[in-house]
């Protein structure tokens, strides 16, 4: 049984998109995948979720460099969204970036749960349900 | 001797003798008029007859005055007067004493005049001298008989008292007059000592007169002994005052310039041209440091001491002013005993005798002045230095006249400003002062102005004759004159320019590698977590190869492994164009032609702007010049370009227009166009960095306003952008003017 029934992941680079998804099934991580490629349409497909009545993905994954709306303006925009339960939805910033302002930066923010190097390994994913078991 | 006579003795007289001829004296009887009935013997002989006629009348004497004659009517018309006395120089200077009185007859009616004249020419004259002499030498007795202690002033002795005539002094008066004090004291002492020993006096003392006035007189005394005591004092009175006050006038000023010439040490000397003797006052002595001892009054006794160089030009000069008999002035040195040279300055005059043939003798001062002549080399060493460090100093200095004239300026100045020496003095400081300094030092110069300070530091511009701008560190200091008012200014210029210049040169550069610098970083950034995005890649998908099985997903994964590697290609070539912007092009820039290039450009884009139905509108002068580098230039416009196509409105069509303005050195372009717009709120900070992408549009990749960013930059511009969303986008583009020399 999947670890958990939604993942979201907002990543511009299709390939990027390709290796997470291959490993999220790997782990047997999660029942559904949704993948965005940048902020803007993540948003969106989020109102869109919350309009049908649907449940937002518990878990999403979030590219820090993306065209037309990047990482940093989409959790700018997610904490608008009306009546969301944040606690509910864990964000995970990805990035290719080793730069230690953009990590620090992320920390900062109280919507995200954690920083992930790219690429992200399976034990990466291990590291994540241990967490939130233990919550 | 007058002989009085009384009117009736003289009748008596008449009657019995009926003829005056045998009276002792000069007596005449006239009628009413003027006839002479009867006369004396004497009077024919003071006043002799002409011998004619027998009817003499006195109107043909000599003798008979206006004076006289007034006088003989008066006493024959007036009933009350019947004599009169009067005393008449007659016309041959002779002085005759006249009485004058009526004749009676038998009835009592008036017969005629009686006329007695007393010849007193020679008394008179005796008064006169005596007066003349008393006048003259103000001499008055006095005498003191100490026997009735009765005390007698002779009238010169009570006119010198400022007292009258009939002044009687009493001995206590007398001695009152002296001035009390030592006067007084002094006079008494000399009465004293003179009436108990018998010693005589003559002293000089000051008495204050009747009229309370100071007086120097002098006065003489002896006494008259009688068996042993004395009996009677006497002497004379004399008013010395007026000598006595030159004489002690003419001490005080001998004294004055006896104390001068000591102290001013003033030597004095008299070379008496007959005797050949010389005379040296005390001050000669110490001035030429020579024992008075040994002085033997020779002339030859200054030549001794003559230095040997002077000793031809003085004689040579002396003889010359003698032989002009004119008064000389000359200056030598001299050599003292204990060999060290002093120069002295003499100053001769020349006096001559009565006839002004010949020199009596040489009268002459010599005095000390080694001290000037030091003075005047160490002044005349210190100019020379002065000027020529005023000359020769590396900093421009000048020296301005209080109305900012310029009195001198050194080659440095004119070095500095471009303008000649000639040129400069002609001109004023102003004239070359950059107008917005100019009252940069107005409140130093107040202060300056009311002895509140002595100099100043302030940075000035100025203009070079080139027209070009001087920054100049300016140092004021005042010079005063003697009287403490200021006299000029001396104004020290260094030409901070270069300074300047490579201050701002620095400032630049701090500038450029600072922005650099952060480029850098920012490269390093992207080079980071782009590079690295497809390394990760590239590693994750050679990985899935590795453990896949399945050939067909196996295929896929090659791939997108090829994607990776074509995409980590392209970013190499994006680093590399932005690394390729700013290494070399500040040496690159030329003057390019911004019209120009915006019309090739936009031809070189023709098609696209064609099918897209764009309009251009192109407000920018054809001879618009900036500096720039061609090839940045065409790609910035050529993205600006192509930007405005790809996120055009679909609402409208495309209109893209370009203007600009000049604002000192910059040449500002406005790129409009009515598309898309950017929400800047969101995008502000990202707009120009590395894969931004606003737009949902297949072909943004987030590189083309990066590199135009950097490009504008590294020609020294800068890139601003304004924008409403779906209604316009405006670039602002700031280039350097390019000058208008260079082309």
């Amino acid at each position: 049984m999947s670890f958990v029934d939604n993942t979201c992941i907002i990543d511009d680079d299709p390939i990027c998109v390709f290796g997470l998804k291959r490993t999220l099934k790997e782990a047997d991580f999660s029942k559904n995948i949704i993948a965005y490629t940048n902020g803007l349409e993540a948003i969106n497909g989020f109102k869109t979720l919350l309009n049908q009545g649907e449940k937002l993905p518990s878990i999403v994954f979030l590219d820090i460099n993306m065209p037309i709306m990047d990482g940093w303006d989409f959790l700018e925009d997610f904490v608008k969204i009306p009546n969301v339960n944040r606690d509910y939805v864990h964000i995970y910033i990805l990035s290719s970036s080793v730069d230690s302002r953009d990590i620090i930066k992320a920390k900062e923010i109280s919507a995200v749960s954690n920083y992930f190097i790219k690429p992200v390994t399976k034990l990466d994913l291990h590291k994540v349900i241990a967490e939130l078991s233990t919550q | 001797m007058f002989i009085f006579i009384k009117k009736k003795q003289i009748l008596k007289l008449i009657s019995p003798l009926h003829s005056l001829s045998a009276f002792p004296f000069a007596i005449a009887i006239i009628d009413l008029n003027f006839h002479i009935k009867d006369y004396s013997e004497i009077w024919i002989e003071e006043f002799p007859f002409p011998k004619n006629g027998t009817e003499i009348s006195l109107k043909n004497l000599n003798i008979l005055s206006e004076k006289l004659i007034k006088c003989i009517n008066d006493v024959a018309s007036n009933h009350v007067i019947s004599y009169k006395k009067i005393e008449i120089k007659s016309k041959n200077n002779n002085w005759y004493s006249w009485n004058i009185a009526k004749a009676i007859d038998e009835e009592g009616n008036i017969s005629g005049i009686i006329l007695s004249a007393e010849n007193i020419t020679y008394q008179k004259r005796e008064i006169q001298l005596l007066n003349n002499a008393v006048q003259v030498a103000q001499i008055g007795s006095w005498e003191l008989d100490l026997l009735s202690n009765k005390l007698y002033w002779s009238s010169i002795t009570k006119y010198i008292h400022d007292l009258t005539d009939d002044f009687i002094p009493s001995l206590e008066q007398g001695i009152n007059f002296y001035k009390p004090g030592k006067h007084r004291e002094k006079i008494a002492k000399l009465v004293n000592n003179a009436i108990t020993s018998g010693k005589p006096w003559d002293t000089e003392l000051i008495i204050i007169t009747a009229k309370n006035v100071e007086k120097w007189v002098r006065a003489k005394g002896e006494v008259e002994f009688v068996n042993g005591k004395c009996i009677r004092v006497f002497g004379t009175f004399q008013d010395i005052n007026k000598q006595k006050l030159k004489d002690l006038k003419y001490n005080e000023v001998t004294n004055r310039l006896k104390i001068a010439t000591k102290t001013a040490r003033i030597g004095i000397w008299e070379y008496n041209y007959e005797n050949k003797h010389l005379f040296w006052s005390n001050e000669m002595f110490s001035l030429y440091n020579i024992d008075k001892q040994k002085f033997n009054g020779h002339s030859s006794f200054w030549n001794q001491s003559l230095h040997p160089d002077d000793k031809e030009f003085c004689s040579k000069k002396i003889e010359e002013c003698l032989a002009k008999k004119e008064d000389f002035e000359i200056e030598f040195r001299i050599i003292v005993p204990n060999g060290k040279i002093r120069h002295i300055k003499s100053v001769a005059c020349v006096e001559l005798d009565s006839s002004e043939n010949n020199i009596v003798k040489l009268v002459g001062a010599n005095w000390d002045i080694s001290e000037l002549i030091h003075s005047k080399l160490q002044l005349s060493k210190t100019e020379e230095s002065l000027q020529q460090a005023f000359e020769n100093s590396s900093v421009g200095m000048a020296l301005i006249s209080l109305e900012g004239n310029w009195i001198n300026v050194n080659s440095s100045l004119c070095n500095s400003v471009g303008y000649s020496k000639e040129e400069m003095i002609q001109t004023k400081i102003t004239n070359i002062t950059h107008p917005d300094d100019l009252s940069k030092d107005t409140e130093f110069l107040k202060q300056m102005h009311l002895g509140e300070i002595s100099n100043y530091t302030v940075n000035k511009r100025f203009y070079h004759k080139n027209g070009s701008i001087i920054t100049a560190n300016l140092t004021v200091t005042t010079v005063k004159k003697v009287s403490g008012h200021l006299s000029h200014f001396i104004a020290q210029l260094i030409d901070i320019s270069p300074m300047i210049a490579a201050e701002n040169k620095t400032k630049s550069l701090l500038e450029i590698t600072k922005n650099q610098n952060n480029s850098l970083l920012n490269f390093a950034h992207i080079v980071s977590h782009n590079l690295r995005s497809h390394a990760t890649n590239l590693l994750m998908l050679t990985n899935f190869i590795k453990d896949e099985t399945d050939p067909n997903e196996k295929a896929h994964l090659e791939v997108m492994l090829q994607n990776a590697s074509e995409s980590l290609n392209e970013t190499v070539h994006h680093l590399n164009d932005v690394v390729h912007i700013s290494t070399n092009a500040e040496e690159n820039l030329r003057s390019v032609n911004l019209f120009n290039s915006v019309k090739r450009v936009k031809k070189n884009i023709s098609a696209i702007l064609e099918e897209n139905n764009a309009k251009c509108v192109i407000n920018i002068p054809k001879n618009l010049k900036i500096k720039a580098v061609p090839a940045y230039l065409d790609s910035i416009l050529l993205n600006l370009f192509t930007n405005s196509v790809k996120y055009k409105s679909e609402k409208r069509d495309l209109v893209i227009e370009l203007n600009f303005k000049i604002k000192n050195d910059d040449v500002i372009l406005y790129f409009l166009d009515n598309g898309q717009g950017i929400d800047l709120e969101r995008h502000q900070n990202k707009i120009f960095g590395m894969y931004k992408t606003f737009h949902q549009h297949k072909d943004a990749k987030g590189i083309g306003l990066f590199i135009t960013k950097n490009q504008i930059e590294a020609m020294n511009g800068s890139i601003t952008v304004e924008s409403i969303v779906d209604k316009e986008t405006l670039f602002i583009l700031t280039f350097k003017k390019a000058e208008q020399i260079k082309n």
